[in-house]
């Protein structure tokens, strides 16, 4: 079951809290069975065929690229930069051997993409669910100036905070260390997971809490059990989010990693060389740079929307 | 500007102030604030008042950096050159363009999905993966892509009987980056479309049906208004990162043709990183910041008058 | 009640909070001693044995030699006892790391890749002047002294400004010249001959209205075997404002007064732009009608993208940096041919593209010393003639003395073991103090490059004829120069 196949139920089951919860004004009860679940379903035949060539035109647009580069990665040195595209030819794995077996090992960029990444975006989350909790229940004066800020740190420009965070981070004996990258990493993630997750904990009827407080829960403990459960869906976006964008990186990485941890995107960036790009090797670690968070993305594409449109969907 | 000066709130849930509180539970909401905020505030204030004390000063970097201070003048500077706002004028053409076609393709493709029922799940996940592609991989695969020797897409127009290059003048030129962002980004607005779309409470499309309303009716009518707030804050989430991210532009054509191609983080970039005037860039990504929010508070304030934001 | 229940909270969420602040402190303080404390330092009767068990970070653009070196640094630490991490980059992304690292008062590299006219002229202050490490007697010598260097590049790649420091040891030596397609020439050489008139043969007599001419001829009647007659590197980018110069100098037009010193040692404050002469419009309006007959994918190249094309039976000939030749002989061999650039009414200009490498000021001693060892080694006749032999690609060699080992006198002609080589005879033309082209050496030349690039590529576009190009450079440099530079 996925958030759009039905949708305007989905959400409430998440929050485990029965069909009694009601958003605002409307109760939302499931769909009649026979009721057509979208009404532009019975418009003409014409316009399905308009739909289907349109999605279809939509679908090549978008997969051709990709595909393009996957194709192109088991390309041997000649076809890869054929003046005629070669789609018929004779796949080698020539390309990724070389990735691994080269004087610059792909391995150790990968295992720092996956440190510095997954711990930033670990991080993220613990503090952002804290924060993002805090602010959502939080009843403060200029809460939404608060939040406002929150996010407005996220908009700074990238080339113009480099330099101060550079020498902080310096004098902390940061620079070239994992958890250098990690804090560069949570300058961006740290406040996209405080207002995701806000957005989570909103949905959360405070109703709970206060049963949970009234059986003798702490405030910590009602939390701790009762909230945070609920919004694991949340957790598991916001991670996952966090850890695309972290391991997607390239200008904070450029600037703070070194020769001990540097990314993967820095080594697809080192294949552009003076004498020549390899574009085999080239799409090849564009695949695996690619892939892992394609995976990862699918994986929680349906809890995305909720976060990405920050509650606003239902209405609250 | 004034947004960032009224930050003061966030050392405020770190002692409550009993005036406010109705009830004590307020601490706990700030006590739980606090070590994000904190860290938050660590990785965003210092380095922002350092901007704003560079935007002032010449920046001497060897030998440890040293300000000198020499007023207005990178401001002046700011406001009298040309090229730069020649710029700004390419980025806001950029920004436009860019998020524009992304939110009429996304919401024509969240249309035609939402009408989909069958095999619409699979279709949407093949249709988001470029989302999730690292913006320098997308660069460089555009550059593969459009390469006139052997790029596919090069070979395509050639047979279709374009002669030009892509990437070589100014119009195809920006054209190209512009669509290679609308490739990575178009799935984002899809996404939140759709779900805005699936979320049109049953009651009004039953209303709609009963109504014999069809068709584009249905959509001016009834789903438009229905999900416009989604839209908005489609809006919103595009816009914060739409000029943030230049790694398209940077690894395709580094801001030319002819500078067609440089917007504004582009040069801050360069003035930063590759002429080292951090007193100029400063200036420069300050105007940045300030441009993103004042878009961003647009967005939001239209949430606001809708009364959607909490 | 939940002033009291909330403590455990508190001290929950405080604990999380100091477990995470203190694991990124501690990473942060270990790295701090480690790059605060000098390298390790044994008293040893090898002079290339004291400083066993250091590390040292060198930080390469991604060139020819740095991929040879990186292939194999296996003999240097059998040598020395010193590991050699090697960091490389486009050089862009190498800048910033440089000048953040050079500003940061600690070295994180040791050994830098020290371009010339973006890292030396703008940072000489925060590199060592290596004579100090050449005089310690207790550190090896240079074989050879700095004199086997071929002169023109140890000034260029080497100095700046003062006549006697050396701030870095060239390392690698591109140089632009003419590459063409041999099998091509021969096949259409009398034809050709007969049409324009001239012995098409590339070499010293050609002129670029000539080249001009032959590339016509290739567009109009071989287009069975290459597409276009000729190909540049002119998208907007370091790369156009190369393979401009060369014609700019070549009609006589220079970017300063006294160009060639300028080029040569360098200067502070070079003076007033002199773009706006007669000859340097001259250059610019030959430089937009040749780019008029060139691929118009020209534009989307730089020497990456015209190498990629020429090697792919593009291209009949295009200007490109001789280190290209090991591609060129492994996709098509034997098939091409290399000369200098064609003349203009100035005679020929070369563009030398070379670098040297450097030792960062802020090292500590022993971490220097053991740089030095690094800097011997990378640039001596052994690793030298090692790189050229190597597969990962391999530079030229930057010794006189290299050049005449016999080995590699005989690698000049076909079948070469080291391809490279094949260029001797052009690059040698190219070397000689009055063909090779020098761009200023001046700290804010990144600036006024990139105005020159940009205006360059505005005026192919169309949108500015070669003399508004040449003016609006003018009135740019001028303003770039008069800020003065500070770092």
């Amino acid at each position: 079951m996925s958030t759009s196949m039905t949708p305007p139920s989905s959400t409430r089951q998440r929050t485990g809290a029965g069909p009694a919860v009601q958003t605002g004004e409307r109760v939302i009860t499931p769909a009649p069975p026979g009721v057509p679940q979208s009404p532009l379903e019975e418009s003409s035949r014409r316009s399905r065929w308009g739909v289907v060539i349109l999605l279809a035109l939509a679908l090549v647009w978008t997969l051709v690229p990709l595909l393009w580069m996957l194709l192109s990665s088991f390309k041997s040195r000649a076809d890869v930069t054929a003046a005629t595209p070669q789609i018929l030819f004779t796949p080698t794995v020539e390309n990724y051997v070389n990735l691994f077996t080269g004087p610059n090992n792909l391995g150790p960029y990968i295992w720092h993409s996956v440190l510095a990444a997954g711990i930033s975006a670990l991080l993220a989350v613990c503090l952002g669910a804290l924060a993002g909790y805090g602010l959502a229940r939080t009843q403060m004066r200029g809460k939404r100036h608060l939040a406002f800020w929150i996010i407005s740190t996220r908009m700074a420009p990238i080339a113009a905070v480099v330099v101060p965070l550079f020498l902080i981070f310096r004098g902390l004996g940061l620079i070239d260390t994992i958890p250098g990258l990690v804090l560069a990493y949570l300058t961006f993630n740290l406040p996209f997971a405080i207002w995701l997750m806000s957005a989570f904990f909103a949905e959360v009827p405070p109703s709970l809490e206060e049963s949970a407080l009234v059986a003798g829960c702490t405030r910590w403990q009602a939390f701790y059990t009762v909230i945070l459960p609920l919004t694991k869906s949340g957790l598991v976006t916001t991670f996952v989010l966090c850890l695309v964008f972290a391991w997607n990186d390239y200008a904070f990485a450029v600037v703070f990693s070194g020769p001990n941890s540097q990314t993967l995107p820095i080594a697809a960036s080192q294949l552009v060389t003076q004498t020549g790009i390899d574009w085999g090797q080239l799409t090849a670690i564009g695949t695996i740079v690619v892939v892992p968070m394609m995976l990862a993305g699918l994986a929680v594409r349906r809890w995305l929307v909720t976060g990405l449109t920050l509650g606003a969907v239902t209405g609250e | 500007m004034t947004h960032v000066a009224d930050s003061s709130p966030v050392f405020r849930p770190a002692r409550p102030e009993p005036a406010t509180l109705k009830e004590p539970r307020v601490g706990f909401e700030g006590r739980m604030m606090t070590p994000g905020l904190i860290l938050l505030a660590a990785l965003s204030i210092v380095p922002f008042l350092a901007l704003v004390a560079m935007s002032f000063s010449l920046v001497r970097l060897l030998g440890g950096v040293r300000l000198d201070i020499v007023g207005f003048r990178n401001w002046a500077r700011f406001f009298t050159d040309g090229d730069l706002w020649l710029s700004w004028l390419r980025t806001v053409v950029y920004f436009v363009l860019t998020v524009g076609l992304e939110m009429v393709l996304g919401v024509a493709i969240a249309l035609c999905l939402y009408r989909v029922l069958r095999g619409r799940n699979i279709m949407l996940s093949l249709l988001l993966l470029p989302m999730f592609a690292a913006p320098s991989i997308v660069g460089l695969l555009g550059r593969y892509l459009t390469d006139s020797t052997f790029g596919l897409y090069a070979w395509v127009l050639r047979s279709l009987g374009y002669t030009g290059d892509i990437l070589g003048s100014p119009v195809s030129a920006f054209a190209a980056v512009v669509l290679m962002d609308v490739w990575e980004w178009t799935p984002l607005i899809a996404l939140i479309t759709l779900a805005g779309l699936s979320s049109v409470p049953q009651s009004v499309r039953e209303a709609a049906a009963v109504d014999g309303a069809r068709g584009w009716m249905t959509l001016r009518y009834i789903l438009f208004p229905a999900i416009s707030n989604v839209l908005l804050v489609a809006l919103l989430i595009r816009s914060m990162d739409a000029i943030r991210y230049f790694d398209i532009i940077w690894v395709t054509t580094n801001g030319g043709p002819a500078d067609a191609t440089k917007i504004i983080p582009v040069r801050l970039y360069e003035t930063a990183f590759r002429f080292f005037d951090l007193g100029y860039a400063a200036a420069i990504g300050l105007a940045m910041l300030v441009f993103s929010i004042i878009i961003a508070r647009t967005f939001v304030r239209l949430l606001d008058v809708r009364g959607l934001t909490r | 009640m939940d002033r009291n229940s909330s403590q455990p909270s508190r001290r929950d969420v405080l604990r999380g909070a100091l477990a995470a602040g203190a694991s990124l402190a501690l990473g942060g303080s270990l790295s701090a001693c480690g790059s605060r404390s000098d390298a390790p330092w044994t008293a040893s009767d090898d002079q290339w044995r004291q400083f066993q068990g250091a590390t040292l970070n060198f930080i390469s653009e991604n060139t020819a030699p740095t991929a040879a070196i990186a292939a194999n640094t296996r003999p240097f630490t059998d040598l020395t006892g010193i590991n050699v991490n090697i960091v490389t980059l486009e050089l862009t992304a190498l800048v910033q790391r440089v000048a953040l690292d050079l500003a940061s008062g600690r070295a994180q590299y040791q050994v830098i890749y020290a371009d010339p006219y973006q890292v030396l002229a703008p940072y000489q202050r925060g590199l060592v002047d290596l004579r100090s490490l050449q005089a310690d007697p207790n550190l090896p010598d240079l074989p050879g002294g700095v004199e086997d260097f071929i002169p023109a590049q140890m000034d260029a790649a080497g100095r700046f400004v003062d006549r006697e420091a050396v701030y870095a040891l060239p390392y690698d030596a591109p140089t632009m010249i003419w590459q063409y397609r041999r099998d091509l020439f021969e096949k259409y050489h009398d034809r050709m001959a007969d049409d324009l008139g001239f012995d098409p043969v590339p070499g010293g007599e050609r002129t670029w209205e000539e080249y001009l001419q032959i590339a016509q001829w290739f567009g109009k009647n071989a287009t069975s075997d290459v597409r276009y007659g000729t190909g540049h590197q002119a998208r907007q980018h370091d790369s156009l404002m190369n393979d401009f110069s060369n014609v700019l100098w070549s009609y006589g037009g220079d970017y300063f007064d006294n160009g060639k010193e300028v080029g040569r040692l360098g200067k502070r404050d070079p003076g007033p732009c002199r773009l706006d002469s007669d000859a340097a419009i001259a250059g610019a309006a030959f430089y937009n009608r040749l780019l008029g007959v060139a691929d118009p994918a020209s534009k989307t190249w730089d020497w990456d993208g015209v190498g990629a094309a020429f090697r792919a039976g593009r291209l009949a000939m295009c200007p490109n940096w001789h280190e290209f030749a090991a591609s060129n002989e492994q996709v098509m061999p034997g098939k091409v041919g290399y000369a200098a650039l064609p003349k203009g009414p100035a005679g020929t200009a070369n563009m030398y593209g070379g670098t040297g490498v450097g030792i960062s000021a802020n090292t500590l001693p022993h971490e220097r010393g053991a740089a030095w060892l690094f800097l011997v080694w990378a640039t001596s006749p052994e690793t030298q003639l090692a790189n050229l032999k190597s597969k990962a690609g391999g530079g030229t060699p930057t010794r006189t003395s290299v050049y005449e080992l016999p080995e590699v006198r005989a690698a000049e002609r076909r079948p070469s073991p080291m391809p490279n080589m094949l260029t001797a005879a052009a690059v040698r033309q190219a070397w000689r103090a009055e063909n090779i082209g020098l761009r200023p050496k001046i700290p804010m030349w990144n600036e006024c490059n990139t105005a020159i690039f940009t205006q360059l590529s505005r005026m192919l576009s169309g949108a500015a004829t070669p003399e508004e190009a040449m003016r609006s450079i003018k009135s740019r440099v001028d303003q770039i120069v008069a800020r003065g530079w500070v770092a």
